[in-house]
């Protein structure tokens, strides 16, 4: 890895403006609207993709995590640490997007379904096709994963890449992470993060906390117990 | 060159203009802080408290009143003196950006060379310790860190008399100690 202290430590200052020049605008105590936000933030990608090729960082710029308002319209969210997501979530709502935020521990997970699907979505699999092994009832499924709303509006890349034109006005978009605290080891099997992202036709129901111990197996990389 | 005109106001707000001023100084930065503290992850957390301190001072500069370094020493003696007030827990809870946490092990040993490389420079501050400290403050600057007496003035804030002053002060205190003082001393001299 070629980068150093220096450039990291670079990227973080950098993020450091785009964040005071986004908060510098706002008048003390009073929040834009929506759509005037919207409005100037355009304004402000645009500059961002002519003069550098800086993401402009929209939101509190607090270290716990960073939103990027990208070019193209869509916004990128990286979470750093799982703490404070009431700010994620007022700072996504202040670029026009209605999210739920949750943050879980890994091996707990929601077992309720929080979400009322959004027309489009279809995720439910039959038995046969989850067993199948056949690529054309495999390619069906990825398709149909692929055209619902909310994996197009929600995508799992660089972060978290949200795409507001995929979402419906009055729709939520959920988001639930859970963090491993410690790093997965071959003594301490587990993987680092789990992450779910979906719209919501409706409000979000409270998370119903299970075990989910699959967060722990990570296959056979290691013998099992007693061999 | 726009820079020279606006003197430092847009580093703050322009991120190419503050990416050409952090790859110019990061080094003397770096060196600057390793030569007063003796902890790699220290010195990456003030370094980041330093370049944080510049967006706040960055309109503070005046191209007419000393170099961009000597400004610049300004504010990273500042940042110093504030978090030898304060306690370092205190310090990493209060900033914006956790520099310890940017490091990896490549990181640590290229700081830990630059400490012991600057080693000498410690011993030479060691040396001052028994000097008056606006006296001090001065001679560090000049004798350890390189700056012109003009220069360690405006890092400073006081009159390039004052300094004149101090420094002939101090020197001559400091001739009564052997060892590695004169040469540096004579280095100082621009």
């Amino acid at each position: 890895m070629n980068e150093t202290f220096e450039d990291r430590l670079l990227a973080e200052l950098k993020t450091e403006i785009a964040a005071r020049r986004q908060a510098r605008p706002a008048p003390a105590g009073r929040r834009t609207t929506g759509r005037r936000f919207f409005a100037a933030a355009g304004v402000l990608g645009v500059a961002a993709a002519t003069a550098v090729a800086v993401p402009v960082v929209i939101g509190s710029g607090t270290p716990a995590y960073a939103l990027t308002k990208n070019p193209d319209g869509s916004i990128n969210l990286k979470i750093h640490e799982l703490r404070d997501p009431d700010q994620v979530e007022k700072d996504l709502a202040d670029m026009g997007i209605t999210a739920d935020i949750t943050y879980l521990p890994l091996g707990k997970w929601c077992g309720n379904l929080r979400v009322t699907p959004v027309k489009g979505d279809n995720f439910s699999l039959t038995p046969e096709e989850i067993t199948s092994k056949d690529p054309a009832v495999k390619a069906r499924m990825r398709e149909r994963l692929e055209s619902s709303p909310s994996y197009k509006a929600v995508e799992m890349r660089n972060g978290i890449t949200i795409h507001p034109e995929y979402i419906k006005p009055g729709q939520i978009v959920m988001i639930q992470v859970a963090e491993n605290p410690v790093e997965p080891t071959v003594d301490n099997p587990g993987v680092n993060w789990q992450v779910a992202g979906m719209l919501s036709a409706g409000p979000v129901k409270p998370c119903q906390v299970i075990d989910e111990p699959g967060a722990f197996e990570i296959g056979d990389a290691t013998p099992p117990p007693g061999s | 060159m726009r820079l020279k005109q606006k003197g430092l106001a847009d580093i703050a707000d322009d991120p190419e203009a503050f990416e050409a001023f952090y790859r110019r100084h990061f080094e003397a930065v770096t060196r600057f802080l390793a030569r007063r503290v003796g902890d790699p992850h220290a010195v990456a957390d003030l370094t980041a408290e330093v370049f944080l301190a510049v967006f706040d001072s960055a309109h503070t500069y005046r191209p007419g009143k000393g170099s961009e370094i000597a400004w610049l020493y300004g504010v990273t003696r500042n940042t110093l003196l504030a978090e030898r007030r304060r306690s370092a827990r205190e310090l990493r809870a209060n900033s914006r950006i956790a520099g310890r946490r940017l490091l990896d092990g490549d990181d640590i040993a290229r700081l830990e060379e630059r400490i012991d490389a600057e080693s000498p420079a410690r011993r030479a501050m060691d040396a001052m310790a028994g000097l008056p400290e606006n006296e001090r403050a001065l001679m560090e600057l000049v004798a350890v860190d390189g700056l012109s007496p003009a220069e360690a003035a405006a890092a400073l804030g006081i009159r390039q008399g004052t300094a004149r002053v101090r420094l002939h002060r101090a020197r001559r205190a400091l001739q009564k100690i052997p060892g590695v003082l004169p040469p540096l001393i004579m280095e100082g001299q621009r």
